[in-house]
């Protein structure tokens, strides 16, 4: 645990001393609150509720993760430090754990950064607080999955921006897993499921839905087993 | 310590190592020699454990590195090729990182890092981040990481490569200073550096370890001729006859040198491998030495007599011989004599020239250096085959020259090995 923590420590640092995130971080604000006032301001009447907002912020997660996950594995890759994380007493999984858990933390950082926007709601009536918490729920889950699906794209070059190109596209065919088949019923019954922004709804709606949320974590941790594998591999070459 | 069983590791380039076997005892500095894409990076990188071998069991006291990975790694430091360094992190925070990755105790950590700081003189470096440091700052980080957690065995890869002098001399004085607490393993393909290092050379050439040995040990194992570099005062003409009619009964090569010595230096050794390579290969090819000898001796002589000019012109020049003439030697001549048995003929050769009334001025036991050790074993795989041939022969080649000695015959190989027949 403590080798987790000392990776998942150096990575949020680096996180902070790379303009790479910083860029991530700026783009995100200035596009949501952008879409904000769009939404709330400029749209007549203002409508508080939080849930007109959130699809917006999910589509910024779709740009802005690949973003943030690129370098955690390319990066070491790049520079060789995987020689000194793979040589360390230091298990594959707890490097990437390690990672993960970082990233998280980027994620958390990313929402409340979101919160503002429903704070400034609240200042004009009522928010229904039940519906904004679970739609944070519903986020931190959808972006917890898809920082694992980032992962996984990192650690299969060393090149960050093929590996961002690689995580922008995993996560745009889970993106529109929905829309893809919806010419075909029987198809679309089969691969509908596998959508991201699809199973939200329900937590959007204040019902929390059991296999919504397994769906979540079970994507978010069979990605996190495919990059300890990929890396794992690598001792093998 | 450290064993290495029998490992092997196959690329899909048909690359790699192919059942490498050697074991250190605790305390002991290795170098591990070997040209470009031998396989001494591949190797050291399983002992890490950052590859696994495909077949093959490597232990570190012990400890299996593939099987018992964590405990295995946590007595091993590293440093690669290139330092693992976090260019944005701050020399602090990374060897502070470094220290709970490697699972230093917490209430040591500090105090470990600035030890480490102190150490390798990165004092008033500590905020600087990584990425300003210089080549050689970031050397010494490396370093400092690989030895934080104090491991038994430290692994250093080229740990000298692209520094300046300065700064070789005082990672080196550093690494034989860890070498008195850790097990060392390093590679390098500075030669130097294994002699002025090692306790013990590893020569691997083509994914397979060629030698094993110490590194003034191995100069002498391979060694299959004897050397010496000469000068004798005295007329030109005089020594050339006395020296000629000797080593021609004896059966020694004798190239005569001309020039100042300085000048003369390089060409001389040069030639000895020139020369320790044409025995080689007469050894292998087996033909008549008594011809080779003679035709030695011709040349040297008609490349003598057109030199004899510039000789005579570089010494009125040279002020050492200027000074030599003072005391009343009239010239000197250098000469470098070999024989192809190993037969030491130094005392032999100070009687001949005593009774000849011809000073030796200098007499110089040439020998192999571990350049021409790594030239060899390292060459094109004919070519060393040959030469394993000759090593071979070696201790045989040593009893036939005994008799040859003693019969005054010449020592050819050949007809060493007739009168062995007999």
């Amino acid at each position: 645990m403590n080798r987790i923590l000392a990776i998942s420590g150096k990575e949020l640092r680096l996180y902070f001393l790379t303009p790479t995130s910083y860029f991530a971080f700026a783009i995100y604000i200035l596009m949501s609150s952008f879409m904000f006032y769009v939404d709330f301001v400029t749209y007549q009447p203002s409508i508080i509720d939080y849930r007109l907002i959130l699809s917006d912020m999910l589509f910024m997660l779709l740009i802005v993760i690949p973003i943030l996950t690129m370098r955690l594995v390319s990066e070491e890759f790049r520079q060789g430090t995987d020689e000194l994380l793979l040589t360390s007493p230091a298990s594959v999984t707890e490097v990437v754990l390690g990672k993960y858990l970082a990233s998280l933390g980027v994620l958390m950082m990313l929402l409340v950064c979101n919160l503002v926007y429903p704070a400034v709601m609240s200042l004009f009536g009522n928010l229904n607080m039940l519906t904004l918490w679970l739609s944070v729920l519903g986020v931190f889950l959808m972006g917890a999955s898809m920082m694992a699906i980032g992962l996984f794209a990192s650690s299969l070059s060393q090149h960050q921006m093929v590996s961002a190109v690689a995580g922008f596209v995993l996560l745009l065919l889970f993106w529109l897993a929905g829309s893809m088949t919806s010419q075909n019923e029987t198809l679309s019954a089969w691969i509908e499921p596998f959508s991201l922004p699809d199973r939200i709804s329900n937590l959007t709606k204040g019902v929390i839905n059991g296999p919504d949320v397994i769906f979540y974590v079970s994507l978010a941790v069979l990605f996190v087993v495919l990059s300890i594998q990929v890396i794992e591999r690598k001792r093998w070459r | 310590m450290l064993e290495v069983k029998q490992v092997s590791k196959k690329y899909d380039g048909g690359r790699g190592v192919q059942k490498i076997d050697f074991s250190m005892q605790r305390g002991e500095i290795v170098g591990f020699l070997g040209p470009n894409g031998a396989g001494k990076t591949t190797t050291m990188r399983m002992i890490t454990g950052y590859l696994y071998p495909t077949e093959g069991i490597i232990t570190v006291d012990g400890l299996s590195v593939h099987d018992e990975a964590r405990k295995a790694r946590s007595k091993i430091g590293y440093l690669p090729e290139m330092p693992p360094l976090y260019p944005d992190l701050t020399v602090d925070s990374y060897l502070k990182f470094v220290a709970k990755l490697r699972g230093v105790p917490a209430r040591e950590q500090k105090l470990r890092v600035a030890e480490m700081v102190s150490r390798l003189g990165l004092n008033g470096r500590e905020r600087q981040s990584v990425r300003h440091l210089s080549k050689g700052y970031k050397q010494r980080l490396g370093l400092a990481q690989a030895i934080i957690h104090k491991p038994d065995l430290l692994v250093l890869d080229e740990p000298t490569s692209g520094l300046d002098p300065s700064q070789i001399i005082e990672i080196r004085s550093l690494i034989r200073e860890l070498g008195e607490n850790h097990t060392v393993l390093l590679s390098t393909h500075i030669l130097q550096e294994v002699g002025a290092l090692c306790d013990r050379v590893l020569i691997i050439n083509r994914g397979e370890l060629v030698m094993d040995g110490a590194p003034d040990e191995i100069g002498a194992r391979m060694e299959n001729r004897f050397a010496v570099t000469l000068e004798v005062g005295g007329e030109r003409e005089r020594i050339e006859t006395v020296l000629g009619r000797w080593a021609e009964a004896r059966g020694i090569t004798a190239e005569i040198r001309t020039g100042p010595p300085e000048a003369g230096e390089n060409p001389v050794t040069s030639l000895a491998i020139d020369g320790s390579e044409a025995n080689s290969s007469a050894a292998s090819t087996a033909a008549p030495d008594q011809d080779r000898v003679s035709e030695k001796g011709e040349s040297i002589m008609s490349s003598d007599n057109t030199k004899i000019s510039t000789i005579e012109k570089t010494h009125s020049e040279n002020p050492e011989s200027l000074a030599l003439s003072n005391t009343q030697i009239s010239g000197s001549v250098r000469a470098l004599l070999t024989a192809g048995d190993q037969q030491d003929f130094r005392v032999e050769l100070f009687r001949l020239l005593a009774e000849a009334d011809l000073p030796i001025l200098e007499l110089h036991k040439e020998n192999l250096t571990l350049e021409d050790v790594f030239l060899k074993l390292t060459s094109d795989p004919a070519a060393s085959a040959a030469e394993d041939s000759t090593v071979a022969d070696k201790p045989v080649s040593l009893n036939r020259s005994d008799g040859a000695a003693s019969s005054e015959t010449t020592d050819s190989p050949d007809a060493n090995s007739g009168g062995e027949r007999e």
